[in-house]
């Protein structure tokens, strides 16, 4: 910062550390932490410290418009870092926009949103669903079964998937189901029974959370094989096959700007440097990565502002870029979405993914959908050497 | 005006009540939202929600539905898609400002009402139209029937329903009637 005053800075922090969402929450908050560990181990900004004010949301909307209301108005944060479903996002909207603070939103969503007072670093449709469209219907046909968690986000991209789907000769929308968010066993195991009969080419999945591993063991214990007929989802990373068991998830699909496995200096240093930090159990995904670099452009930002007011620190923050572990990002001025790297990774048994197709250049984020059949050369991947 | 509020009571359903009642509205609210509503309601709120969209309503398909004004607090297609199959005729953004909400009631009414009247216009000229046609069909039977100039068909059509103090349009559906009656079992007639 210009101005060397004042003491440390104070961020807030709101992810979900209990309830439905927590696994990737926890992960989320570990790579803002990281980020923040990072930040200050290398003098902070212009000599001061950032400190988060951290409070768990406990995977509840209403919990997080209450804590986003009290890191403002009580412990005077100007920004905060949190959020993961829809519904929480759309819970602490309201909030900043009558403060006037800045929310950063490290996670993938369905797109159709911009607010001057929020920057989204995970993924829009763009960004991950019309290049799953493209290669699974390329690889495995274009009769597809949706099954989504009964909220918002699934509903939305159940909806751009199968209009893209649908742009394919042959095409055929089986079925779209949507089950709770606490769904148990039994709920998928009468899903499987349905998709024995009607046999799709893919299963197009937006369940979140910790249900997610019920659907795919539900899977495995139908006997289905994924080389023929494998689960796609946006959402299925690291984190959730680590709840499945790496078994259950081998063979299924995943998109996603970040996967663990890729290969280069920069994502391995940042994964031992997370290691170091908090131990082998952490487990790094989509939406941890973007934790992470959303907290480092934030920090790089604020250097070159006169301090944290979102007046101040937003004309730096858009057009930022950053060497994230995923490739060079930027904050497209204009929607305050993120150009990322799209990538297609198949899960193995080792709980990692391999990366088998993947973006050259960072897609721009078109949150509106403005451009979206399948086709378009932004669209398009490069399959892994 | 009587307004029904379909929609939680939040800091944003208690806005709505409480600036409708400010202008002068009669309001009462209900979450989950009803099927039905209660008689003589002219305008309802309902808050669009996700969990809401696969609900039907019947009021809304209803000939002469209320005014409906959709509270929305995402803008994607789902939602969209859900709005305009309940007919809305404005769109307030969640969070609710009370600014606002006057001009987008007013404006509402005025479609709502606009739309009602062109209904009713367009059913009286669809009546008119089918009319014409038959008067111009039972005087051609007449025409043919009884050698009669076109005039003079008309005027009899015309003198008949004076007679018996009904329409022109009623005499010519009668004589129409008479005639496929009549010309039962006889070859039909190309139509001239």
């Amino acid at each position: 910062m210009k101005e060397q005053s004042k003491g440390p800075v104070r961020v807030g922090v709101l992810f979900s550390e209990t309830g439905v969402t927590s696994t990737i929450g926890r992960s989320q908050l570990q790579g803002t932490l990281l980020a923040i560990d990072e930040i200050n181990a290398a003098g902070g900004v212009g000599g001061r410290e950032i400190v988060p004010v951290m409070y768990d949301a406990q995977s509840s909307p209403a919990r997080y418009a209450v804590l986003a209301e009290q890191l403002i108005a009580q412990d005077k944060v100007n920004v905060i870092f949190g959020c993961y479903m829809s519904s929480s996002r759309k819970a602490v909207l309201p909030v900043v926009e009558k403060w006037n603070k800045l929310l950063f939103y490290p996670t993938l969503y369905e797109g159709f949103e911009f607010s001057n007072n929020i920057i989204y670093t995970g993924a829009a449709p763009n960004q991950n669903s019309v290049q799953l469209a493209e290669f699974m219907t390329a690889n495995f046909g274009a009769r597809v079964y949706l099954i989504g968690s009964d909220y918002i986000y699934p509903y939305e991209s159940n909806r751009i998937m199968g209009d893209l789907v649908l742009q394919r000769p042959g095409s055929e929308k089986l079925a779209e189901r949507y089950v709770p968010l606490d769904a148990g066993p039994a709920d998928f195991d009468a899903l499987m029974a349905d998709i024995r009969g009607q046999r799709p080419s893919f299963i197009f999945s937006t369940v979140v959370g910790d249900s997610t591993a019920m659907l795919y063991s539900a899977y495995a214990r139908a006997g289905f094989d994924p080389k023929t007929m494998p689960i796609a989802s946006l959402t299925t990373s690291e984190a959730e096959i680590s709840q499945m068991g790496w078994d259950v998830a081998a063979g299924h699909y995943t998109s996603a700007p970040y996967f663990q496995s890729i290969d280069s200096d920069s994502n391995r240093g940042c994964l031992a440097r997370l290691r170091q930090r908090f131990g082998s159990d952490c487990v790094p995904n989509l939406c941890w990565e973007a934790a992470y670099f959303q907290m480092h452009m934030f920090a790089n930002a604020l250097r070159d502002s006169e301090g944290d007011e979102i007046s101040q620190i937003m004309p730096q923050l858009l057009g930022s870029e950053f060497d994230a572990p995923q490739g060079r990002v930027r904050i497209d001025p204009s929607n305050h979405h993120t150009c990322l790297y799209p990538r297609i990774g198949r899960a193995e048994s080792t709980g990692q993914f391999t990366i088998v197709r993947e973006a050259r250049r960072p897609v721009h984020p078109d949150p509106y959908l403005v451009t979206h059949s399948l086709g378009d050369w932004t669209a398009k991947l490069h399959e892994q050497a | 005006m009587r307004i029904a509020v379909l929609h939680p009571d939040d800091s944003d359903g208690r806005q709505l009540t409480q600036q409708l009642q400010r202008i002068g509205c009669q309001v009462q609210a209900f979450w989950p939202p009803t099927p039905t509503l209660p008689e003589g309601v002219d305008v309802v709120f309902l808050a669009v929600h996700p969990e809401i969209t696969q609900l039907e309503f019947e009021w809304a398909r209803a000939e002469n539905p209320p005014t409906c004004i959709a509270v929305v607090n995402y803008e994607n297609p789902t939602i969209v898609e859900t709005v305009l199959r309940l007919g809305a005729k404005a769109v307030l953004p969640a969070p609710v400002r009370s600014f606002g909400l006057l001009s987008a009631l007013v404006i509402a009414r005025d479609v709502n009402n606009e739309i009602q009247c062109q209904a009713r216009r367009v059913r009286k000229l669809e009546a008119k139209l089918v009319g014409t046609r038959r008067i111009a069909e039972a005087k051609s039977i007449l025409m043919r029937t009884r050698h009669v100039t076109e005039g003079q068909a008309y005027d009899l059509i015309r003198d008949q329903a004076m007679s018996k103090r009904v329409t022109t349009e009623e005499i010519a559906a009668a004589i129409i009637n008479a005639n496929e009656i009549l010309s039962l079992g006889s070859s039909p007639r190309p139509p001239p």
